[in-house]
């Protein structure tokens, strides 16, 4: 086993998708510059296979036929195997998108390989690559070995760090024309369509609740809540003060008589946490508390925790998700 | 139109969760098993799929250890799967989603299979490999993050969404071709007791996993449930802004649930 | 099936219409579609076909999430089974075939207002004229009554002969003289309806009567026998429902800096919940087992149902206590079941009846 890793990248609009800017900064975490190559494919992906260079992976495999633009990952599985076999990699580190997770699955087959997805830690030892991934909805995590000469690993977005900046010159390989699976050739994509922006998701089946307290103060100020949810993309919550005081309706209560919710991410805003409340939240996985009261009892059961005027934090606290999601 | 559709017994929702004795997995005691919710809604497509298009049929394909495979593949029939195929794996076998990918092929190879319909990821394990997978063992078209699945006679074509990051995407392809459905964008029906009491009896065919090619295997190595809370770590700040950045921080890289 | 359907279904809308007392006929529609309802009559007829067991095992899973709207989806079971019991294959196949084609309810009509547990001092009178009997009375306390469009209804031929000359037959509501009543407002069960049904000079022709003249006492007596062993699983479903409710509330809250199922107060209370609810359960199989290997099963049923109701009353009543004052407010849902325990005492033979007859049937043993 070389070490060597391979990062396939995504291209949009001409350069690195920021999932492969992730992927990128865990190679370099676990090898030297040298032993990182980049791939990409699509004619239109010249930028963006110049630019793995700015994140300090200099040799790229660029896979230039206009036939692998937009591809689908099993059309460009055999482009991919090409470069892992030119570059002798024995880890391919991919974006964990809804591509990199179908191509891990492609990849793995075809080397007969151990792979993984959606995980959030890579290690290396003597023996071999160890992943770390959350299941059962994130209520635990697996630890697995990953055996055998060749990986295949998807990050989970969002997990890593991007990588950093290095200026290094880009030493760009073309990746010979492969040819097509013979069953992708009558498949055709027909067109994109961005996403609309619409109403949140609902309280029981949102992944990130944002939830608001007596705290909050008055009905008009509601909206800082509201407004930190939309910029997470967040379902809207509330404790049985607000929607007893008529601020929000009853169907917002998060508690032990209104919903029960077991998000991945719970932010509890204003709420001092009285037990009829956690009854419904506390098996969050990640909980933040903000609230002006160290000691309510909300900081117990939360793992993060910020004391302080939530009049300042909170509207902070949207502009700072807002400029980390690009909105 | 033979429509083949790949379920899985997983663990309920409200199971609470342990950690087996040998530390590597689930406690599996006393869980209850039942069809994987993504599933659930492959087995609607495809049970939609074949009352629309006539001269249809729908097997359910499943690879697990008894009792809770047989079981589930009864609840995809009393659904209205016309038949049943169980990969029947022996305790401790392997889990690699690889592995249960090679076993599930090696069952549908033999099978008319014009269309393979698999969830999105399953409940457990939420690896969701297998639809990828099939398309690289079975040499045909694989398409996952489906909605709006619709077959053109006409034409002889599936016209569909895949919902990706960028975007809907529009595609359409031939058959046959494997397609893994979003969940929930159809409402998937609930077995009626008669259909329930009938698949008690339902023949199922039985298929020995393939012999394991020995090369690479990811393994079960650590199974852990989240430490108990402590209490929050507080955040130290200046200014709000600090206090926001920090934040953020801590959400992506330390607690990796940042959107 | 049954499960899921209890606790997606059901139990979301139970706390509305115990408040409400609203009659969900949405959710008794969907019951029916999913075959839930007449669970006892044969597949041939457009029944589920189930023994005692199985619908033990699915009305313990209806009444965890609503012990109302059970006892209206399994009330149908109660009207039909005297017509399982007694009719003639002609009878079963033009009455019950329809009747199980679609969605509709029965109501099985023994009480009267002037006698309950004394069913035998009845007071309908079915006078006999030529091919019909002229029906005159008034039942009371019958489950489904105001929409069913089916009753069973028992009425004496011959007041003399007591017991002896009671006849049952079956009247279509749409018979002239049924006048179905209001629904009564009840301590629990709000989700059920029940009323009164009074019968003006209705005519039922003779082929509707089962069996013969003098039968009809004998046969709600055996009804009785089949029916009186999912009412104990009712009773164990909301038991459980209690327990659950209490036991998990008992993790979360905190008295003198711990949850109070480390105290050892509410651990005891805590044991004996699961003891009894965990007796019920298995009372209730035993006497389901029983009927299925075709015996009569009559002390095993009564012994069930009058333990498990009274199980259920005492663990709902703990389950309010281990919440304490959250438990006396209506918002909470522990409140709910205790009244609707209090029922499965009363109904299907009042457990003072039920002691009755355990007494006669053990004595009859040693005789």
């Amino acid at each position: 086993m070389t070490g060597r890793i391979l990062v396939v990248g995504e291209a949009r609009g001409g350069h690195l998708a920021e999932a492969t800017l992730e992927a990128i900064g865990t190679a370099r975490t676990l090898a030297g510059a040298d032993a990182i190559s980049g791939y990409v494919a699509g004619a239109s992906a010249q930028g963006a296979a110049a630019e793995f260079a700015r994140y300090g992976v200099s040799d790229v495999r660029w896979a230039s036929d206009p036939a692998l633009d937009d591809a689908a990952a099993g059309k460009v599985t055999p482009s991919v195997a090409a470069a892992a076999d030119a570059t002798g990699a024995s880890l391919v580190l991919v974006g964990g998108t809804s591509f990199g997770r179908e191509l891990t699955g492609h990849l793995a087959v075809r080397w007969n390989a151990a792979a993984a997805t959606g995980v959030t830690d890579v290690t290396r030892d003597a023996t071999g690559w160890q992943v770390r991934r959350p299941v059962f909805g994130g209520r635990a995590t697996e630890t697995r070995r990953l055996d055998g000469d060749r990986a295949v690993v998807a990050l989970r977005p969002h997990a890593f760090p991007i990588a950093a900046e290095a200026s290094l010159g880009p030493h760009v390989v073309p990746v010979d024309p492969v040819e097509t699976p013979a069953g992708w050739r009558e498949v055709r994509r027909l067109g994109t369509e961005a996403v609309a922006a619409g109403g949140g998701p609902s309280l029981t089946d949102a992944s990130i609740v944002v939830s608001g307290g007596r705290g909050v103060r008055a009905p008009e100020n509601f909206h800082l809540v509201e407004d930190l949810a939309v910029a997470l993309g967040a379902a809207v919550g509330a404790s049985r003060a607000v929607t007893d005081a008529g601020w929000r309706p009853g169907s917002y209560q998060v508690g032990q008589t209104g919903k029960a919710v077991s998000p991945q991410l719970y932010i509890a805003i204003g709420i001092s946490g009285a037990i009829q409340h956690l009854v419904g939240m506390v098996s969050s996985r990640v909980i933040v508390a903000i609230n002006s009261d160290g000691s309510a009892p909300i900081f117990k059961v939360a793992d993060y925790g910020v004391v302080g005027d939530l009049f300042q934090i909170v509207p902070a606290l949207t502009a700072e998700v807002r400029r980390a999601r690009g909105m | 139109m033979e429509i083949v559709v790949c379920v899985k017994p997983v663990p309920e929702a409200e199971t609470r969760l342990r950690v087996a004795s040998d530390g590597k997995r689930l406690d599996v005691e006393a869980v209850k098993f039942v069809l994987a919710g993504y599933d659930e809604s492959a087995v609607e497509q495809a049970l939609l799929l074949k009352e629309s298009v006539p001269g249809s049929a729908v097997t359910a394909v499943s690879y697990g250890p008894t009792p809770r495979t047989e079981e589930v593949l009864r609840a995809a029939i009393a659904l209205g799967c016309d038949r049943a195929v169980w990969v029947e794996a022996a305790a401790g076998a392997s889990d690699d989603p690889i592995d249960v990918a090679r076993a599930l092929a090696a069952a549908i190879r033999p099978l008319a299979h014009d269309l393979l319909l698999c969830g999105k990821q399953a409940g457990d394990d939420e690896a969701g490999l297998v639809a990828a997978a099939l398309g690289e063992l079975l040499g045909v078209p694989d398409f996952g993050y489906v909605t709006d699945l619709k077959w053109d006679a006409g034409r002889g074509r599936l016209t569909f969404r895949r919902s990706a990051e960028t975007g809907v995407e529009s595609w359409e392809a031939p058959l046959p071709c494997v397609i893994g459905l979003q969940q929930a964008w159809n409402d998937p029906r609930t077995a009626k007791l008669p259909a329930i009491l009938k698949s008690r009896k339902a023949p199922i065919a039985k298929v020995t996993p393939p012999a394991v090619a020995a090369a690479g295997r990811s393994a079960a190595e650590k199974f852990e449930l989240p430490p108990p809370r402590t209490g929050a770590k507080l955040i130290e700040y200046k200014t709000p802004d600090e206090a926001a950045q920090k934040l953020v921080r801590i959400l992506r890289e330390e607690a990796k649930v940042f959107p | 099936m049954a499960r899921k359907f209890a606790r997606t279904e059901m139990a979301p809308h139970a706390a509305e219409c115990d408040r409400t007392a609203r009659f969900p006929e949405e959710i008794y529609r969907k019951a029916y579609e999913l075959g839930l309802m007449n669970l006892n009559v044969p597949a041939d007829y457009g029944g589920s076909g189930l023994g005692s067991l199985e619908q033990c095992l699915i009305v313990e899973e209806l009444a965890y999430g609503c012990a109302g709207m059970t006892t209206s989806i399994i009330a149908n079971c109660l009207a039909l089974e005297p017509i399982l019991l007694g009719g003639s294959d002609e009878q079963k196949q033009r009455i019950l075939t329809p009747f199980c084609a679609e969605y509709q309810l029965a109501s099985f009509a023994l009480t009267e207002p002037s006698g309950g547990s004394d069913a035998a001092a009845m007071r309908t009178r079915a006078r006999r004229e030529g091919d019909e009997y002229i029906l005159d009375g008034e039942k009371c306390f019958i489950t489904n009554a105001p929409h069913a469009s089916l009753y069973t209804v028992f009425a004496t031929v011959d007041p003399d002969k007591k017991h002896r000359g009671i006849s049952a037959f079956v009247v279509p509501r749409s018979a002239k003289g049924v006048v179905p009543g209001k629904d009564e407002e009840k301590m629990g069960h709000r989700a059920s309806s029940t009323g009164t049904v009074r019968f003006e000079s209705v005519r039922v022709p003779a082929r509707d009567r089962l069996g013969a003249d003098g039968d009809g006492f004998s046969l709600a007596m055996r009804t009785l026998d089949q029916t009186r062993t999912p009412i104990g699983a009712l009773a164990t479903g909301i038991a459980q429902a209690a327990l659950d409710l209490a036991a998990a509330y008992s993790l979360k809250r905190e008295t003198f800096g711990k949850p109070i199922a480390e105290h050892g107060a509410i651990q005891i209370k805590l044991a004996n919940m699961a003891q009894a609810v965990h007796a019920a359960r298995l009372l209730t199989w035993h006497a389901a087992w029983t009927i299925d290997q075709g015996r009569k099963g009559t002390l095993e049923s009564s012994i069930a149902k009058c333990f498990a109701s009274d199980a259920a009353l005492h663990v709902a009543d703990e389950a309010i206590q281990t919440f304490g004052g959250y438990g006396y407010m209506k918002e909470y849902p522990v409140e709910k079941l205790l009244r609707d325990a209090k029922l499965t005492q009363i109904y299907e033979g009042a457990n003072e009846i039920q002691r009755t007859v355990i007494a006669r049937e053990l004595l009859r043993a040693y005789q």
